[in-house]
């Protein structure tokens, strides 16, 4: 390691990542029941594969990173799914029906794997990169970025209640709002100026939603 | 037919990869084993393209078309792909069993933030008659179709020219609230879309 590069990292003061605050937290047995289990894996089965073509696309580290959380997460998950589901076998029965949940468990596992492999295609020269946009961007869905304009209607309102998703078919996948994000926002998610919307959905979609969030639509329909 | 270049492969492998997910997850919620069986076609079309791709990016190395750096991202980016179609396919594999699904994976699924829902189109329907494109469900409902039955007859990924007729079966996932509204037009309770 060069002189200069040893420097840059030592001695000084540095965050932990989350991801790695999650990778090392002691795994505990919480009960927790099968069901809230499984829904949880498979949002993030979904989710963490927007996020990671999002990260590369966009050229986020940030992105990336939240998609690393998701993946410790999700490993943290299928194991506490594991230990549950034996505790629930009885029978020959139960255990057959089990078996099914803990194959859907793991397959949401191996897709935030993929999810994870994706996003580390950031790790790569920069240079290499442009090609990445020129692929994705042909999708039948693909992800925009929009800013939220002051002038814009959509200003302290909640994601719920513009309807954004039933409307435009774009689903929100990420806040940006100055240094910070939010990740999966809810409903009850309020919408403020300047925030930087990261949407998945297609052309048409956009158009309205871009439109709006500028300021130049005044309701969304 | 033009042969297809390298990042086109590459495309198709991220749409059909993101389908067989919906088709898969679909197929345990509805019990449905011709989804689950139509996961498992999709996964051979998918290994399929990875290996033309493999040879592909290889020789657009050769004929100085792309760079290495170039072609190893494709080739990553479909291999995540292909293991995210492989998942999908594990999915479908439960359906498939013989053995009856436990009641919590409806529920789980059910319960996520992306709803998976069907419809029957009945004839007094509005969207009777129209394509895809021209009814732009997803953009006005939020409901993307992702299969859809007519008569014997099934279909994945359907595209915008797609003609929805009376009695056909709609799979479409989205958030909660397009649900609901999606059921009333296809029940023809709604005209509005």
């Amino acid at each position: 390691m060069t002189e200069k590069k040893k420097r840059s990292i030592f001695g000084r003061l540095q965050r932990t990542p989350k991801w790695k605050k999650e990778e090392f937290t002691e795994l505990e047995y919480e009960p927790t029941s099968v069901k809230e289990l499984l829904t949880e894996m498979k949002d993030i089965s979904e989710l963490i594969i927007d996020l990671a073509y999002s990260a590369v696309l966009f050229d986020s580290d940030e992105i990336a990173e939240e998609v690393k959380f998701l993946d410790v997460r999700m490993d943290k998950l299928n194991y506490d799914i594991r230990m549950m589901a034996m505790m629930a076998a009885r029978t020959k029965e139960d255990s057959e029906q089990l078996a099914g949940i803990l194959q859907i468990a793991e397959a949401a596992e191996s897709i935030s794997n993929a999810a994870g492999d994706i996003a580390n295609l950031l790790s790569l020269k920069i240079k290499t990169r442009p090609i990445i946009p020129k692929i994705l961007k042909k999708a039948d869905e693909s992800l925009f970025r929009i800013e939220v304009s002051p002038k814009s209607k959509a200003c302290n309102q909640k994601i719920g209640v513009l309807k954004v998703e039933s409307e435009t078919g774009m689903r929100i996948i990420a806040i940006r709002r100055g240094d910070c994000w939010i990740y999966n926002p809810r409903s009850d998610t309020i919408l403020k100026e300047h925030d930087w919307l990261i949407v998945r959905g297609n052309d048409e979609g956009c158009i309205d939603l871009n439109k709006f969030l500028k300021g130049e639509l005044r309701v969304l329909e | 037919m033009k042969e297809k270049n390298a990042e086109e492969i590459v495309l198709e492998i991220k749409d059909k990869s993101e389908l067989m997910v919906d088709l898969a997850y679909s197929s345990v919620l509805y019990d449905n084993k011709i989804i689950a069986k139509e996961v498992y076609d999709l996964e051979d079309v998918v290994d399929a393209l990875y290996r033309k791709l493999q040879r592909k990016s290889l020789e657009d190395v050769k004929n100085g078309k792309h760079s290495i750096d170039d072609a190893l991202i494709l080739l990553r980016i479909a291999r995540a792909g292909e293991q995210i179609a492989d998942a999908a396919q594990e999915i479908a594999d439960v359906e498939l069993r013989d053995v009856e699904l436990h009641p919590i994976i409806k529920m789980s699924i059910r319960e996520a933030d992306v709803v998976f829902t069907k419809i029957k189109v009945e004839p007094q329907s509005i969207l009777c008659g129209k394509t895809l494109g021209q009814l732009k469900l997803a953009s006005e409902t939020g409901m993307m179709v992702i299969a859809m039955r007519h008569k014997d007859r099934w279909l994945y990924g359907p595209n915008k020219n797609t003609k929805i007729d009376p009695e056909d079966i709609l799979f479409a996932k989205g958030p909660e609230d397009g649900e609901k509204h999606l059921i009333e037009l296809g029940a023809g309770l709604s005209n509005q879309i």
